[in-house]
């Protein structure tokens, strides 16, 4: 079988005789491109080139219109699929939940980030600890309000977490099969506490120092506990219990005072420990939420 | 859902289980409202997600520019303050530590701590689910009422009627060099 040339055969045309091929390499090497794999080009297209980088990050339309691309908008989203693709209205409404459980995350996740950028700034040594929260007020450039943010956001997290979980008991949603839920939530309100205590001595001015005083002051009250314990009638030269409240204390500052090595403790307690835990119990918990099949409904105890 | 056909255009074969019982118009039941009450998150969920973070944003903003974090002078361990405060959220602690060191600071709320945890274990009632103060629940609800009011009211003594050697003080008598 034969293909028949489109192009007309024979010499060509004979008018200025054969033009020796005047293409320069870029030339060359673009009609090889096209002879080999034209399609190229029209993937170079900027329409097609963002649809086709698009497509292969997130797979689903952003603006999804039928009810199956709605769902695959939160199946095939990293940060969605963590949430129901479909949710009762009831979940939805505001007076229900407040959005506290939420808003403890957002303020979580502002702590977070503003003091990750605190930290290129903070220096946790008693000398100069404080002259870098001044520089927070003066040199830096939107220190204060860096400082402000974390400040306010982790001041409001303490309330807003109370508020979640007063909302929660009020709400009976505690009850099974969200038993455990609760318990992880007491605990995340414990850290919370702990996050803020830790915090609050990180600034070394008066109010830092003498607060985290009296804290470490309470810490060494469990002494009670070990001295009851040796007050028991016990045979002679059975060992006795140290001092627990000391033993805390030390722990804590690592030294009789409040000073740079309690400052070096509650820093990277502050700043690394607790923010990974913290974070591992907030995951768990949303985790369960959906293990326990979403928010609490009237429907699970009809009156 | 409207009916298309009434009359039986795919007859019943005896010999099998199943059948087309009927060809129906429109998509699936569940779309929008469906009989459980159920409406896709994207986006009735994420919108109020998003418009939550917009105001939560705003008004840590707003307070971060308008109302700056407080500064005091440098740590200095050779001048106590008069009465040393604990952060806000402590003083309740605080305040029940000036009547015993060890059931104020560690025992009461250790025990609370265990207690709070230990509710959904008292409380095994699968009554009052998913309403706020329902009926049935009324005593529960008076009780941690009982408990959000003292945490409230200690804090609020710690911050506003405690001044030097933690004695009591009203806020207008309170001596100006207490924070
Ligand atoms: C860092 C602290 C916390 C975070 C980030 C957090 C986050 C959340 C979120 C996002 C929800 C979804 C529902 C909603 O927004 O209300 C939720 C539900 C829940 N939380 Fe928390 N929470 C925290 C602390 C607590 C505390 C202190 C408790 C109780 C002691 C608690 C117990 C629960 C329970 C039982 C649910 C399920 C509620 C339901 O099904 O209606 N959480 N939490």
């Amino acid at each position: 079988m034969s293909v028949k040339e489109l192009r007309p055969s024979g010499p060509p045309p004979s008018s200025g005789g054969s033009r020796p091929s005047a293409d320069g390499p870029l030339t060359k090497l673009n009609k090889a491109i096209y002879r080999q794999a034209p399609e190229v080009f029209d993937n170079l297209r900027p329409r097609a080139l963002f649809h086709n980088i698009y497509k292969s990050v997130y797979r689903t339309t952003a603006f999804p219109k039928t009810e199956r691309e709605r769902s695959e908008a939160f199946f095939n989203s990293f940060l969605l699929h963590i949430q129901p693709a479909k949710i009762e209205k009831h979940a939805l409404r505001f007076t229900y939940t407040f959005g506290l459980g939420l808003l403890s995350t957002y303020l979580f996740l502002l702590l977070t980030i503003s003091g990750l950028l605190l930290m290129f700034v903070y220096v946790p040594s008693v000398q100069d600890a404080y002259g870098r929260m001044q520089d927070l007020h003066s040199s830096v450039s939107f220190g204060y309000i860096l400082r402000g943010m974390h400040f306010w956001s982790a001041n409001a997290m303490i309330a807003v977490v109370f508020f979640h979980m007063c909302r929660v008991f009020y709400t009976g949603a505690y009850k099974a099969p969200r038993e455990f839920n609760w318990v992880i939530g007491v605990i995340l309100m414990v850290l919370t506490l702990i996050l803020g205590f830790t915090g609050y001595l990180l600034p070394w001015d008066q109010l830092a120092f003498w607060a985290i005083t009296v804290g470490a002051g309470i810490a060494g009250k469990a002494n009670w506990i070990s001295d009851n314990i040796n007050a028991l009638p016990h045979p002679p030269g059975a060992p006795t219990v140290p001092p627990l409240g000391d033993l805390t204390r030390w722990a804590l500052l690592g030294s009789d005072t409040v000073g740079q090595e309690a400052l070096i403790r509650f820093y990277v307690l502050h700043v690394a420990i607790l923010p990974v835990i913290i974070t591992l119990f907030i995951v768990y918990h949303m985790w369960r939420i959906r293990k326990d099949g979403g928010i609490s409904s009237p429907k699970e105890s009809p009156e | 859902m409207k009916r298309i056909r009434e009359e039986e255009i795919f007859p019943r074969n005896p010999n099998k289980t199943y059948g087309l019982m009927e060809l129906v118009k429109g998509s699936s039941t569940r779309v929008d409202r469906g009989p459980d009450d159920m409406v896709s998150s994207w986006p009735h969920l994420l919108i109020r997600e998003a418009a939550l973070f917009a105001a939560c944003f705003a008004v840590i903003l707003a307070l971060s520019v308008f109302k700056p974090a407080p500064l005091e002078l440098e740590a200095n361990p050779q001048k106590p303050p008069n009465p040393a405060k604990a952060p806000w959220y402590f003083l309740g602690l605080q305040e029940l530590v000036a009547y015993d060191a060890f059931w104020g600071g560690l025992g009461i709320p250790g025990l609370v701590v265990i207690g709070l945890m230990a509710i959904p274990y008292l409380d095994r009632h699968h009554s009052g689910i998913g309403r706020w103060f329902a009926p049935s629940r009324r005593m529960a609800c008076a009780l941690w009422t009982g408990y959000v009011v003292i945490v409230v009211v200690l804090i609020i003594i710690g911050q506003y009627f405690r001044g030097p050697n933690w004695a009591w003080y009203t806020p207008w008598n309170m001596p100006p060099e207490v924070q």
